[in-house]
């Protein structure tokens, strides 16, 4: 195979961002040319990206770097790109899926009035993430962190005018949400953690000395122990690099704004809040990683192993707390974000465990980024045919749609592919890449660990199960009949749009086929990276039979799917009734559709808290300052100077001057007044001055 | 290429163009916004002359003696330069948007006027205007300390007060009251400087910068550097002493607000030119509570930004909070936050620049100054809309704008002393760093209160809001744009910068 140069990788970005430049003009000479032109560039994107694979076989050549020099004083700073089977992974993942979904768009969005806005945040968003993936150095990285959560914001309020359609949430008694709020929630919420992330990589650089993230790597036998010396240097620098990740990937406790994110656009969903951009914070994690490998089981020092401590439980509780509030969400959208949510937390789990043991690294690693992938896949598919969907039943709920499989048998079977992957049947890709990130775990004997994502496979099946009955089967809804009584358009939508979804539906059964192989590929890849950073890699003896974990996992995803079928497939039982007469279903219910009351108790706590102090600070600070220094202030001189015949308040402003018109009277008082008060000043300062000469 | 006269020419040519201004008023009449913003373009010109000669290794220097002891000798050195370039490209920009927004102030003052008194008041505002540019550059390039001096007075009284007092915005006694507490404010800052100079020079026996550093270790010097830092922290708005600001910014006509940050921030400069660099040791006793100051004023602005609901005095608030950011980062006195916080300096007046003069064509089109009345202006005001989240993203300092860069620049050495210094700086570091996710929040809070949602009804039935003429806009976008590619290329003005504070 060819190897291309490796500028090539610049290219993967720059050829996005001119997209996003050029949409303003393109429009100027014809909207069809505006469009097609996004498109254009963003392929070019993917194919740059995709000319990179070839390096996946030619392992012995990678990393690459290419790099020129932005700036020399006051900080040396040589910044490119970096190629490595990491970063061509993410790449491709990227690059490839956001032009599948530009596809998408062209049909979903047709129409639309803000065309060009959308094309120029749609290709600016994919220039930033490639940027994030390619970068060689923290700051270009932490750039395009930046600039994609920029993107995040303006694609969520996509629909600025908050018209009511475009409301999500509800319905009553629970609240609704606009656009430009979901906005506002993502961009400060990801910000706070991407502001102490910045603070974390700035205690690392004032250790390491570099930015550049392979001599990070190759420094860190040096700096690492050397930041041992302060004792809890280490760990608050790990609290603050995770918060960053944490708050991008919406991972407990900073989970709550994606939910939210779903106000956007479908393809945004897509794109944004499923495939890319949420992963981002687990590449960050991947690519720090071998820092604190490294510096825990080679280097010795002991804080170090917090760093896999905090991503592995983070990610567990997230999957967890995310899935149970899939099982009740009532907006399509919205169960495909919990479980967003609780898919990337495997994800964390998976590369969390990774250092645990000596032994679990590659294992770990690799799980991690093959589920990231294969999430990507199923994700995009699954929010794509979510879209589809909402556009058809003009409704955002899943109570407002059923039996739509026969208006749409296409979306049907590539959504049915994409559940079953989320679920992790056999043999769709989500089951591999599930199965190793079990398996890993098991391995490091954290039995918790493990019984928690366990269960969470039990309810990741519930929940997906119910979504796709509620949506596809069942009986024929209320707002359904409505709308096949006015006649309006059942059916499959854009042809652009069925043509994306079945494009990503053909990706993910291919790589379940070949899903061991795939698996063994990424490990070989990773494998390779790791070692020549000159990590330990040491296989680990099972001590457990290989069928064990996939046995357990199949076995979990029936218990999921049986109850799930009963209720919402075959209509046997009422899930309402059920619900309704037993008292602790009732509660639990009400506890996961309230999202175990964390969103509600962040909004008392740090928006009440923020609002009470933003009040509290003008009017018991500010305005007696004011005051002070206003009024009370200038009236002593005033007063002397008039000899105290009055009180301070009824004399400030109202002196009578002989001479001057009436209506400068006041004006010309307090000029007097300050003049006065300045040349008081004066003496005092003077007095000072001369005590002080006097004094030394 | 060789220009007689260079660093005179760019002090005194504004001051020139504002006397042509005043003398020719009746013929000029609406000319006179472009003879100023002409004369500046020419002195941004002579500037960048400068700086490329600067750059390449040259220092400048040129004496002009004045009397016994004074004399307003102009050097201009990396760092003099590269902050002169940015502040005048401020005033150019500022000049070509007061163009139409002058015109808007004396119809809503003065009401319909005739031609000749129309053409009266608006090369009024052209005369004042320019010594804007003549008072930063003076202040830039003197190496004299009455000359720096003499400066920050001229800047105080000439264009600062007699444009509020003119064409500020509430009636005529409150105008005149706040343009006067403005005034004292300025005036008793600098005289508290000026008490400071006063007391250096019984010990050095002279008014020059350069010899203020054969005080160090003298026991005096702690008083000097107190009764400097006094005089300058009444400028910088640090708290307790940033009473002024909200009032000030509310008050004059928004054409001028960005240069207001200018007058405010350019404190830090002085504070490095005169304290820091002559006296690096006897100033490290400053350094954290100068910092636990800032750190106060940032956190205190920022909340004080959101309880604002006019759009002027919520611009005011951010300033009071930016400003600190810039002095934070000179405080922690490391090579890194020392550049960073300068140059965070000057992408906060281009930033404010663009914030403050989007907030006047937002009154300017609207007549509203109200946020709450506001929303969903993003419509009808698209252009308006960009400009304001420009400035939003400028001030959070987000890439590609070139307050990333200073902040990622300033924070570097605010950590590095934390690290390796005392704990509690590595605290004040880290509140500071979060400080910043509140400025994210109330710029785009601002941005979705003031551009998105519903429109009010009011708004919407209103056919002449729509973006403002071309010459208001064009000049904020093209500031923009110059802050991007700062940040995108920024080692331009940070190897300027690293020739004079590459030694601290």
């Amino acid at each position: 195979m060819m190897l291309v140069p490796v500028e090539v990788a610049w290219l993967c970005f720059l050829f996005p961002f001119a997209g996003a430049l050029l949409a303003p003009v393109l429009a100027r000479i014809h909207p069809r040319l505006r469009d097609y032109g996004a498109l254009f560039f963003s392929f070019l994107g993917a194919l740059c990206s995709l000319m990179l694979v070839p390096y996946l076989f030619h392992l012995d050549k990678l990393p690459l770097e290419s790099a020129f020099v932005w700036l020399t004083v006051p900080i040396e700073l040589n910044v490119g790109v970096l190629v490595d089977p990491l970063s061509i992974v993410m790449a491709n993942v990227v690059a490839v899926i956001s032009f599948v979904i530009m596809i998408y768009s062209l049909g979903y969005m047709k129409g639309d009035p803000c065309l060009t806005r959308w094309w120029m945040w749609m290709n600016l968003f994919i220039g930033s993430m490639l940027l994030l993936v390619l970068s060689n150095n923290l700051l270009f990285l932490f750039i395009g962190w930046k600039m994609v959560g920029l993107c995040s914001w303006g694609l969520i309020g996509f629909y600025y005018r908050d018209e009511r359609k475009y409301w999500i949430g509800g319905p009553p008694p629970t609240k609704y949400t606009v656009p430009s709020h979901c906005g506002l929630k993502a961009m400060v919420v990801t910000s706070m953690g991407d502001v102490l992330m910045l603070g974390g990589i700035l205690i690392m650089y004032s250790y390491a000395g570099t930015l550049n993230i392979l001599e990070l790597y190759e420094t860190s036998a040096v700096w690492l122990p050397e930041m041992a010396k302060s004792s809890g240097l280490i760990l608050l620098m790990i609290v603050m690099l995770l918060l960053g990740p944490i708050g991008k990937s919406a991972q407990f406790p900073l989970h709550e704004w994606l939910p939210e994110a779903m106000a956007g656009p479908g393809p945004v969903s897509a794109l944004i809040h499923a495939a890319t951009m949420v992963k981002s914070g687990v590449y960050m994690v991947a690519r720090l990683l071998p820092i604190f490998f490294y510096g825990y089981w080679v280097s010795g020092c002991h804080e170090a192993i917090y760093f896999f401590l905090i991503v592995a439980w983070v990610g567990v509780i997230t999957a967890f707390v995310a899935a149970t509030q899939g099982m009740t969400a009532l907006e399509l959208k919205k169960a495909l974000a919990f479980s967003t949510v609780s898919q990337i937390g495997y994800m964390f789990l998976a590369l969390g465990v990774a250092g645990l043991t000596i032994s679990s690294l590659e294992g770990g690693f690799t799980s991690g980024i093959y589920h990231l992938f294969n999430h990507a896949l199923f994700k995009a598919c699954l929010f794509l045919c979510a879209g589809s969907v909402i556009h058809t039943a003009h409704s955002i709920y899943m109570n407002d749609m059923g039996a739509i499989k026969k208006f749409m048998p296409f979306t049907w079977i590539f959504m049915l592919i994409a559940a079953l992957s989320l679920m992790g049947v056999p043999p769709f890709p989500g089951f591999w890449s599930k199965d190793a990130i079990l398996a890993s775990s098991l391995a490091t004997h954290y039995y918790l660990l493990f019984s928690l994502a366990l269960i969470t496979v039990v309810i990741t099946a519930f929940y997906t199960t119910r979504f796709f009955a509620m949506t596809f089967h069942g009986a024929k809804s209320k707002n359904m009949k409505d709308l096949e009584k006015k006649g309006a358009h059942l059916g499959e939508v854009h042809i652009t749009m069925v043509v994306a979804c079945g494009a990503l539906a053909v990706i993910i059964v291919t790589c379940g086929l070949i899903g061991l192989p795939l698996e063994h590929f990424f490990g070989h890849a990773f494998e390779h990276t790791l070692e020549h950073l000159h990590l330990p890699i040491v296989h680990a003896e099972h001590a457990m039979p290989h069928w064990i974990v996939p046995l357990m996992s199949v076995v979990s995803v029936v218990i999921g799917i049986v109850p799930a079928y009963l209720f919402y497939f075959s209509g046997k039982f009422d899930p309402k009734s059920i619900v309704e007469n037993n008292s602790l279903l009732k509660m639990l219910h009400k506890f996961f559709w309230n999202r175990w009351y964390i969103d509600s108790f962040y909004f008392m706590f740090f928006v009440g808290g923020i609002t009470k102090l933003y009040t509290f600070v003008p009017k018991y600070i500010e305005s007696p300052l004011d005051k002070f220094f206003h009024k009370i202030i200038p009236s002593i001189p005033q007063k002397l100077y008039s000899g105290g015949r009055d009180t301070l308040a009824s004399r400030y402003g109202q002196e009578e001057v002989k001479g001057a018109p009436a209506e400068r009277q006041p004006v010309v008082g307090i000029s007097l007044g300050y003049a006065l008060l300045l040349v008081l000043l004066c003496i005092a300062l003077y007095l000072i001055v001369m005590l002080i000469r006097g004094g030394l | 290429m060789m220009i007689p006269y260079i660093l005179l020419q760019i002090v005194l040519m504004p001051a020139v163009a504002a006397l042509i201004i005043i003398t020719t008023r009746y013929i000029t009449g609406r000319k006179a916004g472009f003879i100023a913003g002409g004369t500046l373009i020419y002195t941004t010109a002579l500037l960048l002359i400068a700086a490329t000669r600067i750059y390449h290794g040259e220092i400048i220097f040129e004496e002009y003696p004045f009397g016994p002891k004074i004399n307003f000798n102009l050097l201009a050195d990396g760092l003099s330069i590269a902050i002169a370039v940015i502040m005048n490209l401020c005033c150019v920009v500022l000049a070509f948007y007061s163009i139409h927004y002058v015109d808007h102030r004396i119809e809503k003052i003065y009401g319909d006027v005739d031609e000749r008194t129309w053409r009266m008041y608006y090369t009024r505002f052209f005369f004042l205007f320019p010594f804007f540019a003549t008072g930063f550059m003076g202040i830039a390039f003197s190496t004299n300390l009455l000359a720096m001096y003499f400066f920050m007075e001229l800047l105080t009284i000439i264009p600062l007060y007699f444009i509020m007092a003119q064409f500020g915005y509430s009636d005529f006694i409150e105008r005149y009251k706040v343009a006067l507490m403005c005034l004292f404010w300025g005036v008793a800052g600098a005289t508290v400087f000026f008490i400071g100079i006063l007391l250096a020079y019984t010990h050095t026996g002279s008014f020059e910068i350069a010899s203020l550093s054969t005080l160090a270790g003298d026991p005096i010097v702690t008083w000097v550097i107190l009764l400097m830092l006094l005089g300058l922290f009444s400028k910088l708005a640090i708290f307790p002493l940033h009473v002024w600001m909200p009032w000030v910014h509310a008050e004059h006509p928004t054409c001028i607000a960005g240069l207001l940050a200018v007058y405010a921030n350019i404190a830090v400069y002085v504070m490095v030119r005169v304290l820091i660099l002559p006296l690096p040791d006897d100033f490290k006793v400053f350094s954290i509570p100068i910092m636990v100051l800032a750190l106060i004023t940032m956190v205190y602005g920022s909340l004080l930004a959101m309880a604002q609901n006019d759009v002027k005095r919520f611009a005011a608030c951010s300033t009071i909070s930016q400003i600190s950011y810039s002095v934070i980062g000179i405080a922690a006195l490391t090579v890194w936050s020392v550049e960073g916080g300068l140059f965070f300096f000057l992408c906060h007046i281009m930033g404010k620049g663009i914030l403050f003069s989007t907030a006047g064509m937002l009154v300017y089109m609207t007549g509203v100054r109200d946020m709450r009345k506001m929303g969903g202006l993003a419509a009808k005001m698209p252009i308006t809309a960009i400009c304001w989240t420009m400035g939003a993203m400028s001030l959070s300092g987000l890439p590609p704008f070139s307050t990333f860069v200073a902040e990622w620049i300033m924070f570097t050495g605010i950590f590095m002393y934390g690290t390796h210094g005392p704990s509690i700086v590595l605290v004040i570091a880290i509140i500071a760093v979060t400080a910043v996710g509140l400025t994210i929040a109330y710029t785009f809070w601002s941005i979705k209160r003031i551009f998105f949602g519903p429109m009010s009804p009011e708004l919407a039935n209103n056919d002449k809001i729509r973006d403002p003429p071309v010459l208001m806009w064009l000049p904020i976008l093209i500031l923009g744009t110059i802050s991007i590619l700062i940040g995108l290329y920024p080692k331009f003005i940070l190897d300027l910068f690293h020739l004079v504070l590459g030694g601290i």
